[in-house]
């Protein structure tokens, strides 16, 4: 009976191998260490929230708000997080000094769901739960981003990022813009890798 | 006697399913996500310093935005540390750094995998514990179709093959996966996707060569047909050697060539539609026992198993309304097995359908219907192995709910489900889990789970009567011990309870702890039950020793698994694991079982250990070293070992690549497994060179 490949064997036992592989082991940690050392010059690469924050900016540039959105003429843009905030110091070096369409553009972390006209454009950490409850809840002229998943759009966001062969891509629900009263840009609806109506 | 392989039939509900655990997107199925690479990546905003930092960022349009490369290969981390489930990703990347060359050897990246190669074209592979040739009560899935035989409730992993290339993750599950996995996902699921067609666009081509992989070629071509259809088609071969044997009967050298293709068509993010299809043809080399009444009774025969086969797939899912959204998914697969001492072909249809929809507030329903017919022809090539019946249809039909609760804000959810099975051979059987997530933090995630699965049985508990010759007596009448098929073997039962931590330490630094301990009752035996007497049927007259696979043992398994990934620099990754396993069966008390509990409990380490490591040292240099130890397998004698492998590739320019791939570099030869009739198969240290070039 053989069947079973667990069956007990009974042969002689040729131990003819061995070598001492945690010479190998300490070896591999040990060029890791001192590659850390040298790792600031090594070549910078753009993480992925880097680049999402530089497109975070880049969306009011192509974004039209109804009057409503604001407080008044000279309230700012603001860019919220909501929830888990990704980006880092990122997204404060990348808005700093920025003036759009005459309104200066400030980034807000919040940790309850905004009140009317405190956001203009609202990032939701995909930590977030109960998307759509926060969603429907939020006033109009409210340009809302998220990450990471299609129940984004579907649960009424308007914008959300996808990474594709390691390119940050966006994907567009129009009819969620609309209900927004928002209007996009032709330019913005043409990079976005999807426009659902 | 050894066996047969091919096969595939098992529920697989829908590899999408797990998906429900968090809800992702169905057609991309489970979560999509690495466990460890990228949380440390994609959450590592760099200073400010650099050339491409926030200050040149700001600059770009949107349109060089979107060409920006980024170092997170992931697409949704969060997925994968947030769910209740010791789950490990492996990314397609990572197997190709890995320098793997087939499916199993790429399973080695995850831990709490136990991989043991017999010989060249044969694996032992089991998820905490169990590890067989026949991977049994694990359950292996290729792009939601389940490849895995109800012959005998396991994987003929050397006919499971895809580009290595094409391959976008693989997901391992570890821990019973039942009640959305259905039967047989009993200790482990292994889900292997693709890539979508329209990730793998343009010209690939590949070669090499070495000592063991003597020639491989891929090609594979992408095109598209408007903005929403995409498809490839490719080709693959290759031939290896046989690996070292002491007695010099290199009987396991391997031949084998594959084509398919992959259509994928979408509309809107709301409806997909993909077609997929392979088909192969292979010959692998092997040693098996072949038991006959009539002289010479017992004979070790090194011959070549022909199997060939094919399979097609396609899956539709739509998104009904916001929160609603359902698949449905069919295939068929083929396959043809013909070997020394055994024959098989097998036929089998499957169809699923998955719903998903959001239900008040705060939960999330999933449902699902599976139903699969497997037809199996055995074909009689020795008298000493047959079916009775020698044909049967194998069907399975399930039922799944599950209702995924979030209990306080964001930070508290409950799972809970059940899948409900009925198959040809077992009445209702249930399988239900459930699971509670706490996330304190974001990057902290606690879990805990109770489950019960079950193994199904199969074919060759309940039909197969094989034979083992033990002696001839002084009157020259042979004696054999004989396994009669056993009509009334139960399911085997397993409860696993299970706890999981995962952090994030910094910005650098991950770490992923899994527990367990998994109950089993009813566990398969093999029993003497009757005394040795006379039998004349078939001719000539011999002794027969009655013996019966039963469901005479019990006990239990408990352990753990640590995975750990550390990102020192950007250029630089260093990822380690350590799976520790304890079990404990013996035969219930009542059970004739003779010593199949210590080759069992002997043939999975105690102790596996791994590291990895990962340096980008220029642009266009990657090399890669790994380690790995695993403790003695006293039940194959088989003593610990460790070895090691290492890659370099060179990208010559955008299009060419270089790589030199050496495996099992610590010694000449290790064995890792027994199974093969006659001494241990060595595994051969092994170099390769590839050239890969795409456009």
């Amino acid at each position: 009976m053989g069947f079973f490949s667990h069956r007990s064997r009974r042969r002689p036992d040729r131990s003819k191998f061995a070598v001492d592989g945690t010479i190998s082991l300490w070896l591999l940690s040990l060029l890791c260490l001192t590659a850390s050392f040298k790792c600031q010059a090594a070549e910078e690469q753009v993480s992925e929230h880097q680049v999402k924050a530089a497109f975070l900016l880049n969306f009011t540039k192509f974004v039209e708000w109804p009057e409503a959105a604001f407080g008044d003429g000279h309230s700012p843009i603001s860019i919220c997080v909501l929830g888990e905030d990704p980006f880092g110091s990122a997204l404060d070096q990348i808005v700093e000094g920025e003036v759009v369409e005459g309104r200066r553009v400030v980034v807000r972390r919040i940790k309850e769901p905004p009140l009317a006209k405190q956001c203009q454009v609202l990032f939701v950490s995909p930590v977030i739960k109960d998307v759509s409850q926060i969603l429907t809840s939020l006033g109009p002229g409210v340009l809302t981003v998220g990450e990471g998943s299609d129940n984004f759009l579907r649960e009424g966001g308007v914008i959300s990022f996808v990474i594709e062969n390691r390119h940050v891509r966006f994907d567009i629900n129009q009819g969620a813009a609309e209900t927004e009263g928002l209007k996009l840009s032709s330019r913005l609806l043409r990079v976005a890798r999807s426009v659902e109506k | 006697m050894r066996q047969p392989k091919t096969l595939q039939l098992v529920p697989i509900t829908l590899a999408t399913s797990i998906c429900s655990y968090r809800g992702l997107r169905p057609e991309v199925c489970l979560l999509s996500l690495l466990l460890a690479t990228p949380l440390l990546k994609g959450d590592t905003p760099q200073g400010d310093s650099s050339q491409t930092g926030p200050s040149v960022l700001k600059k770009l349009s949107l349109e060089e935005l979107s060409q920006i490369e980024v170092t997170t290969p992931s697409k949704e981390p969060q997925e994968a540390f947030r769910s209740p489930v010791a789950i490990f990703v492996i990314t397609g990347e990572e197997i190709r750094r890995s320098g793997a060359t087939c499916i199993p050897e790429a399973l080695r990246l995850a831990p709490g995998v136990e991989v043991a190669r017999i010989d060249a074209n044969k694996w032992s592979i089991g998820i905490r514990g169990f590890g067989t040739r026949l991977s049994r009560s694990v359950l292996v899935l290729i792009d939601g179709r389940t490849v895995y035989t109800t012959l005998y409730d396991g994987t003929y992993w050397e006919v499971q093959d895809t580009v290595m290339d094409d391959i976008d993750r693989i997901e391992v599950i570890r821990g019973p996966g039942g009640t959305i996995w259905g039967p047989n996902a009993v200790n482990g699921v292994i889900n292997i996707i693709t890539k979508n067609a329209k990730d793998t666009q343009g010209m690939l081509v590949s070669a090499g060569g070495g000592n063991e992989e003597q020639g491989f070629v891929n090609l594979r071509y992408g095109g598209s047909q408007g903005q929403n259809l995409n498809y490839r088609v490719y080709l693959k071969a290759f031939t290896r050697s046989p690996e070292d044997h002491s007695d010099n009967r290199n009987f396991d050298d391997w031949r084998a060539g594959q084509i398919g293709f992959r259509i994928d068509w979408k509309r809107d993010n709301k409806e997909a539609f993909t077609i997929q299809g392979d088909m192969y043809d292979e010959e692998a080399g092997e040693s098996v026992d072949a038991v006959s009444y009539t002289p010479p009774y017992s004979q070790i025969i090194d011959g070549n198993a022909l199997l060939s086969g094919g399979n097609i797939t396609s899956r539709w899912s739509k998104m009904l309304h916001e929160g609603n959204d359902i698949q449905i998914q069919a295939y068929y697969d083929r396959t043809n097995r013909h070997e020394p001492n055994f024959g098989e072909i097998r036929d089998t249809f499957d169809v699923d359908f998955l719903q998903r929809v959001r239900w008040a507030a705060r939960q999330r329903v999933s449902w699902g219907l599976g139903a699969r017919l497997s037809h199996g022809n055995e074909l009689p090539v020795v008298s000493g192995l047959t079916f009775t019946p020698a044909q049967t249809t194998d069907q399975l039909f399930t039922a799944f709910l599950q209702d995924d609760i979030g209990l306080i804000d964001n930070r508290l959810a409950l799972t809970l489900g059940t899948k409900f099975l009925r198959t040809n051979f077992t009445g209702l059987e249930l399988e239900p889990s459930a699971r509670l997530l706490w996330t304190p933090t974001a990057k902290q995630t606690l879990w805990a789970a109770y489950t019960h699965a079950v193994r199904t049985q199969s074919d060759v508990e309940e039909d197969f009567d094989l034979s083992g010759y033990i002696a001839t007596t002084r009157s020259g009448i042979p004696y054999f011990a004989q396994f009669i098929a056993n009509p009334h073997f139960a399911p085997e039962q397993l409860n696993g309870y299970e706890l999981g931590y995962r952090r994030l330490i910094g910005k650098r630094v991950y770490a992923d702890v899994a527990t367990f301990y998994n109950h089993y009752h009813d566990l398969f035996s093999e029993d003497i039950i009757g005394a040795p007497f006379l039998d004349d049927d078939p001719p000539p007259t011999h002794i027969l020793l009655p013996a019966q696979f039963r469901n005479g043992l019990l006990g239990y398994t408990k352990g753990g698994e640590i995975a750990a990934e550390w990102g020192p620099a950007n250029f630089c990754r260093l990822r380690g694991s350590y799976s520790y396993l304890h079990m404990n069966l013996g035969k219930s008390p009542n059970s004739g079982d003779v010593g199949t509990a210590p080759g069992i409990v002997g043939s999975s380490p105690q102790h596996q250990a791994m590291m990895q490591a990962a340096f980008d040292l220029a642009k266009v240099l990657q090399l890669d070293l790994d380690y790995r130890y695993v403790s003695a397998l006293p039940g194959q004698l088989v003593p610990a070992y460790s070895t090691g492998d290492a890659r370099l590739a060179y990208r010559v320019n955008r299009q060419f690549e270089v790589s030199f791939v050496g495996r099992n570099l610590l010694q000449p030869s290790h064995p890792e497994y027994g199974g093969d009739p006659g001494p241990l198969v060595g595994i051969k240290r092994s170099a390769y060179v590839q050239v890969t070039w795409m456009k």
